[in-house]
């Protein structure tokens, strides 16, 4: 017999985890075309707030998981626009991806503040009381089985199939790749999108199923730290799922630290996820000394000289 | 159908017929002119929103103008709300001179007024000018202190500091909750959770009307950041240790010193924001101490291409766009379209810089 509140706790872990971890695996597929986007937290806003509005006036959440998915990767695409097919500033266009994202998403989610969703994204095998470790597996949404299968299959795209060499040699040596005949500008701005859609993915599950509701700024900095955790994985999707998985347990461990006999400021814990992002990352960059494997053309904007 | 072939048929002929190719000269007003033309585009999209929602854009723009810049009250009251702004901005273009980020301005804002709050709780002066001055000095502090881990941990062990900035804002606002509903919790404020009121004595007194004398430090601090980017030495070697690694070791700089004096120095700025907006307009710690300064500052900064005295005229229009943005509430029209003008002004003066960057060349096809 395994005790309750071990399991409580690891479902509030797997479910963290998987807000974070799809956010920043759209974030390390951008990143890996050599493309810098700041805007996850935008991105992962628009996203939850166009699902959220689908879900409550339509009731059909598979719509709502396609629109919110959908809004996500085209709100990407401006960053895509200006920054690869116009060629600039990639730091300061992500940024005010950000801004632009929080505050599209409060402009359109006024009317949605405090509404009740009456269906919310279900777990794929209904259990009622999960009363072991598999049953908590196995009690989680599709959204979560479709975390694993990305990881899976994005990390044998990128490791051992051709099309994976070639799109990460567009973030490495985006020079070489153009004159290995690549087409540079499309992948880049294909791969900008497919992170903004994996962004409105995680942004889909914040308001279906992790916190069903809508209020502004929910995402509460989660863009920024699946940003983090990118660096933290060193752009590896094995290793970012295990940084999600650590950042998750932290989520779900602090609130919960009292009803195992620690006293705590509440207004303290809040922010401690912040704290210990802080302290992983400036760890993390002391034991690698530097070398972070990150995609060495990151930040530079592709411009292919007259021929 | 056939517009999709018209689209592939002018793709064709722009890919196949012109060509990219980056300017050699670069016209100096380039940042300017986009900067009206991204303005001039994020009216239109804020129209459209206006429309969307059936209100009348000409109207609503009149009566944020006639509420922002119309009198000399509220013009008084936009550039109260500028001078936070613009601190914040002058904060970030610093850093950026050794091509650093700083995204934390909200959290140093409000590390700033803490910062205040804790001297003026603590120690007592008899002089209120010279008090006044302490107080200043001390969200100055207050906003270095902020940024202290991110530039040790930047120049040290080179840690992103685009995301440890950011990441203190979290921070900074939670310690800020924390301290106004527990130690500094005012008994009187019952439903809204803040500070005590500091005393009348350094309240920072009005120039004329309404306007605060904390547009006047702001005035004088423009001017000094100017100075400091691009006339005095310190800014020198800043650009060096900005550009450079090989550079400023030739030239015997000491690019890791320069860019931690540059983001305490930043930060500071950002404190000092904080510092006035709390003796001037709020007069005590609380949520509301910054609206957002810190984030619309990045893009102030970055609008005017991180120049001083750009950023005091940009942020002090972005200023009367917020004081219109609040207003135009009292007729049904959310704030947040003052916010998404701001941002698309930045989207659309990036658009149109483009064009001042590249053009393009048609091919000679023989």
């Amino acid at each position: 017999m395994v005790d309750i509140q071990f399991l409580g706790l690891l479902n509030a872990t797997l479910q963290a985890a998987t807000l974070l971890f799809i956010a920043s695996l759209g974030e390390l597929i951008t990143e890996k075309s050599g493309i810098l986007n700041l805007g996850v937290e935008g991105m992962i806003s628009v996203g939850a707030v166009a699902g959220f509005m689908t879900a409550v006036n339509t009731n059909n959440i598979f719509l709502a998981i396609v629109v919110g998915v959908l809004s996500s990767a085209i709100f990407a695409s401006i960053h895509a626009i200006v920054t690869v097919t116009l060629k600039q500033d990639q730091t300061v266009s992500g940024l005010i991806l950000t801004i632009l994202g929080l505050a599209v998403s409060s402009l359109l989610g006024k009317n949605y503040v405090g509404r009740k969703l009456e269906t919310k994204l279900e777990s794929l095998f209904s259990i009622e009381n999960p009363s072991n470790v598999l049953e908590v597996f196995l009690n989680q949404n599709i959204i979560f089985y479709l975390a694993i299968i990305f990881t899976i299959t994005i990390s044998y795209i990128l490791k051992n199939t051709m099309f994976g060499t070639r799109f990460q040699a567009v973030g490495e040596d985006s020079k070489a790749a153009d004159s290995m005949g690549l087409n540079v500008t499309k992948t880049q701005f294909i791969a900008t999108c497919i992170g903004g859609a994996f962004a409105g993915l995680s942004g889909v599950y914040l308001t279906l199923s992790y916190v069903p509701y809508w209020t502004d700024n929910m995402t509460a900095g989660r863009g920024w730290i699946a940003l983090a955790l990118v660096i933290f994985g060193g752009w590896k999707p094995y290793r970012t799922a295990i940084g999600a998985l650590l950042f998750g347990f932290l989520e779900a461990l602090v609130p919960r630290l009292q009803t195992y006999g620690f006293e705590l400021n509440p207004y303290i814990v809040k922010i401690t996820p912040y704290i210990i992002t802080i302290l992983v990352l400036v760890l993390l960059t002391i034991y690698k000394g530097g070398k972070t494997g990150a995609p060495k053309n990151i930040g530079i904007p592709f411009f292919r000289e007259n021929r | 159908m056939q517009i999709s072939m018209i689209l592939v048929w002018l793709w064709q002929v722009l890919v196949n017929k012109y060509t990219l190719s980056k300017r050699q000269v670069v016209n100096e007003l380039s940042t300017f002119y986009s900067f009206l033309a991204g303005f001039l585009i994020a009216l239109i999209i804020g129209s459209v929103i206006l429309l969307i929602q059936d209100k009348s854009p000409s109207d609503t723009f009149s009566l944020m103008f006639k509420l922002s810049i119309g009198s000399v009250n509220s013009l008084s009251s936009s550039l109260n709300k500028a001078t936070p702004l613009i601190l914040a901005g002058l904060g970030i273009a610093i850093i950026n001179t050794v091509k650093l980020w700083n995204i934390g301005a909200e959290g140093q804002i409000f590390m700033g007024a803490i910062g205040v709050n804790l001297i003026y709780i603590n120690f007592q002066f008899s002089n209120s000018t010279s008090f006044i001055f302490i107080l200043l000095v001390s969200s100055f502090l207050g906003g270095a202190f902020c940024i202290l881990i991110p530039a040790v941990t930047k120049v040290l062990f080179g840690v992103n500091e685009i995301i440890t900035t950011l990441l203190t804002n979290y921070i900074v606002i939670g310690l800020t909750i924390y301290l106004v509903n527990g130690p500094w919790k005012d008994p009187e404020s019952l439903n809204f959770p803040a500070a005590a009121y500091v005393g009348k004595e350094v309240y920072l007194p009005n120039i004329f009307g309404k306007l605060s004398y904390g547009f006047l430090i702001c005035m004088l601090l423009t001017a000094f950041a100017h100075y400091l980017k691009n006339n005095s030495v310190f800014g020198y070697e800043m650009r060096i240790a900005g550009g450079s690694e090989m550079t400023a070791i030739y030239a015997g700089i000491n690019a890791k010193q320069k860019a931690f004096f540059a983001m305490l120095i930043g930060g500071g700025f950002a404190g000092l924001a904080g510092g006035v907006e709390l003796l001037s307009q709020t007069h005590r710690v609380s949520t509301g101490i910054s609206q957002g300064f810190g984030y619309t500052a990045i893009i102030v900064a970055a609008i005017t291409g991180m120049r001083p005295i750009g950023i005091f005229l940009v942020g002090s229009l972005f200023g009367a766009l917020s004081i219109g943005g609040s207003v135009i509430q009292t007729i049904g029209v959310s704030t947040y379209i003052a916010d998404i003008i701001q941002a698309s002004t930045l989207f659309g003066a990036l658009i149109i810089q483009f064009f001042f960057n590249y053009q393009l060349k048609r091919v000679d096809d023989g």
